[in-house]
């Protein structure tokens, strides 16, 4: 019997580019047509200027971003991640714009002596056929 | 526009009854709760016919894949109503965050307008047999899909997070912790419905335990339990001819960050600047200051909660939490230490959500603690869930 696989993410009408983008190894982030500022993610409304229609337009950014806080998991509630335990999960504030926030895996693990201000730059963890998540890698500069 | 409560002390517990707390109950969470209710009503020294009002918030916080089934894995207060056979003038249920002190408001809001006389308030837990938090779902939607294909899922991550972020901020240690678990658990084990009756847990005993999701080990979550807790309102006017001494409500306040975030996203700024307000409007509410507080009951529910409250209450400074709590600060049996888990909480009962917290301000300023009596305590705040999301109630003994 295989083991189960990671669950993998159902894009919708809103999140389609993001997860097109994942695929082709691009981090974007939806921006706002009327105020310029970046959500993630994009909420169905723009959470800075309010606006009701934001017709949010998916942007490559830099992917780089400084670590905020971590934790490590060792036991997991969701299926599939058995084989990566224990896995690290940084908090990332990116760099376009204060308090932007993606949280995903450090692809580094755990014994890499963490800190707060960390710089990280995102990098893509296939997980089926067609599907990349964005994660993160410290920086060559730390 | 003043934050003063209209209807301060006007309203009035009255009455209650706290089931066994247990991992699983012999009956189904409806008739532990229908019978709670039975038991809570006749204390009060009510009939049931009387009751004419219905509260409660029936969240069941488990992100595991289980149905909701109104009296097996929840009871909403229509449910209650009906299986005690009243039609009542009002039934409601809270739906935000901080279920206790949103059921509690909207009781005493209930009874201050008229709307009932006679409010039954019910909080039901349930500890299902399957895995609680586990979930076995291959495809993530919706909000799921932003966090879910990382790993990034359940309520542990979720203060694991700003947990780490306190740590890393404030230069604290989990070690510090012990000295929280020890109180609530020492606590816990005088209550005789607790689960964890005699079951106090040492500081070797905590410190023992794995991290499961760092900083956070298995002690620092509350258990999952089956249990229920029903209380009695009225108004104060009306108390007057109940058999027990009345405790007043004189103010409560919520908070509801206008930060959108993923909804297990919570950075510890966000905890702290809307529960500094969340705390703020709290004393303007009932017009009393912490100083005035001689039984705090801070919540526990994830034990770093008891730092956040601690500090955005103001009990001692921001940053300052972990030393005050590790020097003794809310040792329960020191003289002049804050009293802040003194009912136990949710680690010293179960997952009870803020019952245990609202239970001990009841028990305490109604002279009903028994042996567990600590004195004359005249004002008792009861907090629930996070300062951001959750809310808190301010109690008191006299109605003036």
């Amino acid at each position: 019997m295989t083991p189960p696989r990671r669950p993998v993410p159902v894009p919708d009408e809103r999140s389609a580019p993001y997860w097109a983008a994942a695929a082709d190894g691009l981090l974007v982030i939806a921006r706002c047509s009327r105020c310029r500022a970046f959500s993630h993610p994009p909420d169905v409304t723009c959470p800075h200027c309010g606006h009701t229609d934001p017709a949010f337009v998916f942007e490559p950014v830099s992917g780089r971003g400084i670590v905020r806080t971590w934790t490590v998991v060792r036991q997991s509630f969701l299926a599939g991640f058995e084989d990566d335990l224990p896995f690290v999960l940084v908090d990332v504030e990116l760099a376009e714009q204060p308090d932007l926030r993606i949280v995903g895996r450090l692809v580094d693990g755990p014994e890499v002596g963490l800190r707060v201000g960390d710089p990280v730059v995102v990098s893509f963890e296939q997980v089926a056929e067609g599907v990349a998540v964005p994660s993160f890698a410290l920086a060559g500069d730390r | 526009m003043t934050g003063s409560f209209a209807a301060a002390n006007r309203v009035a517990i009255v009455g209650y009854a706290q089931s066994e707390i247990r991992r699983h109950a012999p009956r189904s969470l409806g008739a532990l709760t229908l019978e709670t209710a039975r038991r809570a009503i006749a204390d009060a020294g009510l009939a049931v016919g009387q009751i004419d009002g219905f509260t409660t918030g029936a969240l069941f916080p488990s992100s595991g894949a289980h149905a909701i089934a109104d009296g097996v894995t929840t009871v909403t207060s229509n449910w209650l109503a009906q299986h005690l056979g009243v039609n009542p003038r009002w039934a409601a249920g809270f739906q935000g965050f901080g279920q206790i002190p949103g059921s509690v408001a909207m009781a005493v809001n209930a009874v201050a307008s008229g709307a009932a006389d006679y409010v039954l308030l019910h909080r039901a837990l349930h500890n299902p047999r399957a895995s609680y938090h586990a979930n076995p779902m291959a495809e993530a939607r919706d909000t799921q899909q932003w966090v879910v294909p990382q790993g990034y899922f359940g309520p542990l991550a979720m203060i694991a997070l700003p947990y780490m972020e306190y740590l890393q901020r404030f230069g604290a240690k989990r070690e510090a912790m012990a000295a929280v678990l020890v109180e609530a658990r020492r606590n816990g084990a005088r209550i005789p419905w607790s689960h964890w009756h005699d079951r106090p847990l040492t500081a070797e005993e905590y410190l023992a335990a794995p991290e499961l999701v760092d900083p956070i080990c298995r002690y620092d979550c509350d258990i999952p339990v089956d249990g229920a807790a029903v209380f009695v309102f009225t108004s104060a006017d009306r108390a007057r001819d109940l058999p027990h001494r009345p405790v007043y409500v004189s103010g409560y306040s919520f908070g509801s960050p206008t930060t959108w975030r993923l909804p297990t996203h919570w950075p510890l700024d966000d905890i702290m600047t809307t529960g500094f307000e969340t705390a703020r409007r709290l004393w303007e509410h009932a017009g009393i200051g912490p100083g005035d507080v001689d039984l705090p009951q801070v919540y526990d529910g994830f034990s770093p909660f008891v730092w956040f409250w601690l500090e955005v209450l103001g009990f001692c400074p921001v940053g300052e939490a972990h030393r005050f709590v590790e020097d003794g600060g809310i040792d329960s049996d020191r003289p002049g230490a804050l009293p802040a888990l003194s009912g136990g909480g949710a680690l010293g009962n179960g997952r009870m959500h803020g019952v245990p917290q609202m239970l001990e301000c009841y028990l305490q300023l109604s002279r009903r603690a028994g042996a567990r009596q600590r004195g004359q305590a005249s004002v008792g705040v009861a907090c629930h869930s996070s300062p951001h999301f959750g809310g808190a109630v301010v109690y008191s003994a006299q109605p003036n």
